[in-house]
Formats: C-alpha cells, structure tokens, sequence
C-alpha cells in the first residue's frame, strides 16, 4: 500500500476519481486534482528524469517548486515541474533524456 | 569522498571543483559562479546559493555578509522565451 | 485596476489579503502551488492545551474568510519578476503581468540544503518534501527511511511522518563539512535543541533540559550520549552518528554512517552501511527573498532571522513605496506570527492608500503590538535569539530608512 487513506488526525481520503495518464509511454492511475509526482510515486515511480548531460537518474527533492530538480516534459511542453501540476486524463509525460553538449567538451578541452 | 560530493545539483558541480576554483582565483562568489556554473542552472542557485556562500566563507574568511553575495536576477523562475516577451 | 497583489497564499499573504480586501481594496494573491496554504498546509501538531494544529483545516478557513471577501485568489501562478515602471509595479508570471499599486511579497522560506554525497539520488527529499507528500498528498514517501539533521523541523516532521504510519529508522547528523557547520557538531546540535526541550517527544529529552543548560553537564552528556541513541517515540536520535555517505544505483539503497566524536569527527573504522529507501534531508529554513532582491529592495544580513531578510519596519513597509512583506520571508517563525504579520501589512497597505480614507493608525498600532505578543506567547522559536534580530532591524530602519519614508508620507498628505 503506498497511499495513506486513513490518518488518525487527519482523517481517511475521500472517493476521488480515478485518472489515467502516460509517463514514458506506460500507462498509469491516478487520482483527480493530483500532481505528477505524488501520481507517480504511488505508482512506485521515484525516478522522473536523468541529468541532461552525465545521464544520473533524478527523482523530486523540495516538493514545492523550489528545487526544479522534478521537470518533466508534459503533452509537449518541456520544464514543466510535476511537484506543482496536476495530472489529467491521459496526459502524455516524458522524462527526458541524456544530451550531448559539445559546447562544454571543447571548453573543457582547452 | 567529500572531492566528488555534488554541490549544484543543475549543473553538478562538485566540491572539488569548487575548492580547485575558489582557491586558485581567491574569487568572490559571482566569480565563483561564472568560472564553474555552480548556481547557474536551472533552479536558478535557489538549492546551492547558501552552500557557494558557505564555502568562500570556509576559504576566504571575513567575506563581508551584509550584501547578497550572489545577486538574484529575473526571471527568479525559468520561463519559455514567449512567456518573457508577452511581458514587454 | 487591482489594488493590491499579493504573492504567496501561506497563512502571511492570505492573512494580508483579508485586511486588505476588509478595508475596501481590490485584492489578487498568487502562488505556483495547487492549492493554498504554503507550508502551513503540511503543518500537524498537538498545542499544549491538547488541541490539534492541523495547517490543512487553517489553510481551508483562511481562504474561504479571503474568497468571501471577493480575494481573487490565483493557484500554479509562478511570479518571476516585478518591476516599478512609472509609479505601478508590474508583476510579471508565466500567465501574463499584473498591473497594481501595491504589492505584499509573502513568498515564505525556502529549505537549507545540506549536501552529503550521493544526495542527487532520486528518494533522497527535503524534509518539507516528505511532509507535504504525507499531510497533503497523502502519498507513503517510502517504506523505510532516514532523517540526515536534526533540528525543531526535523523534529517537527518526524512526528508527522510517525502519526502517517510511515516508518523512520533513525535520525543521525550530517558529516562535518563547510556545508553543514553546526549541524554536525553534537554539542551545538543538542545547544540549539535544547531551547525547545519543552517540546520534545521524549520525556528523557525533556529531563535532559533540566541539567544540560549547564555546559560542563552537557559536554558530559554528550561523551556519555548511547551510541544506540535515544528513542523519540520509536525512532532512535543518533547524535552521535553521522551519514557519511547516501548509496544506490537508480534509487537510494541505504546510507552509510559513521560514529563521531563529541566534537562531530568521524572516527576511522566505525562505518555502518544502514539500508533505507528513502532519505530526508533536514537543514532547517531561510527566507525566500529573491522577488524583494529583484525589486531593488536593500537587504541586511541578520543570522537570528535565517540568513538576509529585505530591509523593513515593524508596519511592513519596505524602503520603496508600495511594496510590502510579510511572513517568513522577514525571518523564520512559526505561522501564527505570519499570519500576525500579514493582518499588519495588510492595514499597513490599506493606510497608504488613498482609496481608503478611514484614520487606522491605531488598528495598525494594534495589529503591531499583536505580532509581539503572538512571538511572545509562543512556546516554539525556530532561533532562540529572534527577538534580538527583530531589534536589530527595528533600528536599522529607524535610523536609516524611517525618516525618508515619513517625509515622503507627509509629502503625499500635502498634495
């Protein structure tokens, strides 16, 4: 179980509507009015992209859209920060991928 | 193991790096910032601004603090380059 | 036209908000976040009196008080620059730029990092992650973790996340680095935690405090502090233990520590490998200013309030006319003093304005006084030495910026 329905100050969740979206082209559930991060860490998923250039797997760190370090690309739209959008009905989420930058490699070779 | 240690996490930025810099160039922390990109990325030094300000303290003691040592720019959140020109 | 634009819908901007909009203005608050709050949002804890603080039901009567007042209060609005072109502040977000006479930044804190090696590793969070992730997603941040830094917010969450069923293994120091200072040194650690022993979940902590004020008992306390720890309602309080070093390959996989000194020296041969699958790291808070800084408002450096607070006075005024503060972003307190801030920004602002003719100046003095007393009655001080820093800047502004902004009222008044 990775969500927390019942709380004993809190309360238990209510009945929210389920949501399907795509990450990396999986199918996954959600729940309505939920972000990307919290939707995809109970699905498990910790990972939400890798490091631009050295390709290390990162996952979110703040949580409230400080940090960046949780920037997924979303129907299209790249930087987006899951800890502060919401998933919709069969939203398309990439995590991005490792990219060359050959501007840095001939600074470094001087 | 601290060498290899992360300090900006957006442009990964080591401590060693850092040190290497900081120490060779005696630099303030703009210059810091501009030799290695430390607090450049993304984030816009929002996760390692205290950590840079940190270290040249730990070098270069008596750095004053009554200034920011690292001057904040707009925009202080990334934005797409449409977004930027709406706004003029 | 808006009247006033507040940026930051935590218990400082809504609470600023409200007066605002009570005295007749046109109010619109922004934040990048999905719902309002901030971080009281996250907050759960028992007061003294045995009543539940719950930051979800405060954050919900807050705005709801606010919508009911016309507030137009704007969610996942990220504000990134505001400038003053012509005697209005354009607040530019990534929706377009506002136009307004006054703005209150309420943008709160933001989380010190500390970094350990091996903390880019995706279940590696802040501690302010995993508690909004528990309180207000309700999402498990994993099924087994550990706490690297221990201070009042650390303490704070660690009980949030232990009343979620979430299961802490441990709560240990950061290595002694230029990074983590204090926060790796166990006698300065248990100084600063000490100030709220009152507070603390453990009866041991608690009678601790009784002798531990005295320092010779503390240094002993510490050379004698069991290497297990001691437990906080389960989780074991490691102070003299510290992470050396966070492992994983596509996630965290455990943490590796190693027992100290009193002094926060690792001593060579003592590494544990403890597993773990998700990290939280807990540096503590400092004001989230960079909106301020990018107005051109001068700043003072003042470590009591969290590190550089924008320059301002007791009425929230900052030395350029029309833009005001509130909350966290004046220095680190808990978010009844925001919210005491907030009521005087927003009069403050009210006062300025020309659409509102009413004599306030004593409900303003009121609402000043108010902040004190809320500081003083309050049982948790993220500094024990806030008042002095909050002296500090009084006199700052009074004897270099108050004169130059009294003239400029007067000469207002005048025309």
């Amino acid at each position: 179980m990775t969500r927390i329905q019942s709380h004993p100050v809190l309360g238990n969740t209510s009945e929210r509507l389920r949501v399907p979206f795509y990450f990396d082209e999986n199918l996954y559930e959600g729940y309505e009015s939920e972000t990307i991060a919290a939707a995809l860490l109970a699905n498990g998923v910790r990972m939400l992209r890798v490091h631009e250039e050295s390709g290390t797997p990162r996952g979110l760190y703040c949580n409230i859209g400080h940090c960046m370090e949780c920037r997924v690309t979303v129907n299209g739209e790249s930087s987006v920060r899951a800890c502060l959008t919401t998933i919709e009905n069969n939203m398309k989420i990439y995590s991005g991928q490792q990219l060359p930058n050959p501007v840095k490699r001939m600074v470094e070779q001087e | 193991m601290f060498e290899k240690m992360i300090i900006c996490r957006c442009e990964e930025v080591t401590y060693g790096q850092l040190l290497l810099t900081v120490k060779r160039h005696q630099c303030t922390a703009r210059e810091l910032k501009l030799r290695t990109r430390a607090g450049m990325g993304f984030c816009g030094g929002r996760t390692c601004r205290v950590s840079l300000d940190r270290m040249i303290e730990s070098v270069i003691p008596n750095t004053p603090l009554c200034e920011i040592p690292l001057k904040y720019q707009p925009p202080v959140r990334p934005v797409s380059f449409g977004t930027v020109g709406e706004a003029k | 036209m808006i009247d006033v634009i507040v940026i930051g819908a935590g218990p400082a901007g809504l609470s600023g908000a409200i007066e605002c909009a009570r005295y007749g203005l046109k109010v619109t608050v922004l934040d990048e976040f999905i719902k309002p709050g901030g971080r009281l949002l996250g907050q759960l804890h028992q007061e003294t009196s045995g009543n539940w603080w719950n930051g979800i039901k405060e954050s919900e009567e807050l705005h709801s008080k606010a919508t009911s007042l016309s507030v137009d209060v704007q969610c996942g609005v990220s504000v990134h620059n505001i400038e003053k072109v012509d005697g209005h502040w354009y607040v530019h977000t990534n929706k377009g730029t506002q136009l307004t006479s006054f703005v209150l930044i309420a943008t709160g804190a933001a989380e010190f990092p500390i970094p350990v090696p091996g903390w880019t590793l995706p279940g590696v969070m802040s501690i302010g992650a995993a508690q909004v992730m528990t309180n207000v997603h309700r999402v498990k941040v994993g099924k087994k973790g550990i706490i690297i830094g221990a201070n009042i917010l650390a303490f704070a969450i660690l009980t949030e996340l232990q009343l979620a069923g979430i299961h802490v293994d441990r709560v240990l120091l950061p290595e002694k680095s230029p990074f983590s200072q204090k926060a790796a040194i166990p006698q300065e650690v248990l100084k600063s935690l000490l100030h709220s022993a009152h507070l603390a979940p453990s009866r041991l902590l608690r009678f601790g405090s009784k002798f531990m004020n005295n320092e010779k008992l503390r240094r002993l306390g510490i050379r004698h502090y069991p290497k297990k720890g001691f437990k906080l309602n389960g989780t074991p309080f490691q102070l003299r233990k510290a992470a050396l070093e966070i492992v994983g390959v596509n996630d965290v996989e455990g943490v590796l520590v190693a027992d100290t000194d009193e002094e926060g020296n690792t001593i060579p041969g003592s590494e544990k490998f403890y597993e773990a699958d998700f990290v939280c790291i807990a540096g503590g808070l400092y004001p989230l200013a960079e909106l301020a800084a990018v107005a051109g408002c001068p700043f003072q450096f003042i470590p009591e309030l969290g590190g550089h607070v924008p320059v301002h006075s007791e009425k929230m005024e900052t030395p350029l006319e029309g833009l005001f503060v509130a909350g966290n972003i004046t220095g680190i307190e808990s978010a009844k003093i925001a919210m005491a801030q907030g009521t005087t920004a927003g009069i403050s602002i009210a006062n300025s304005s020309q659409k509102c003719s009413a004599n306030i100046d004593k409900e303003l003095q009121k609402a000043v006084h108010n902040v004190h007393n809320v500081r003083r009655g309050s049982l948790i001080h993220f500094n024990p030495d806030i008042e002095s820093g909050r002296k500090m800047l009084k006199d700052i502004w009074s004897s270099q910026y108050e004169i130059k902004s009294s003239k400029l009222n007067n000469l207002k008044k005048g025309s």
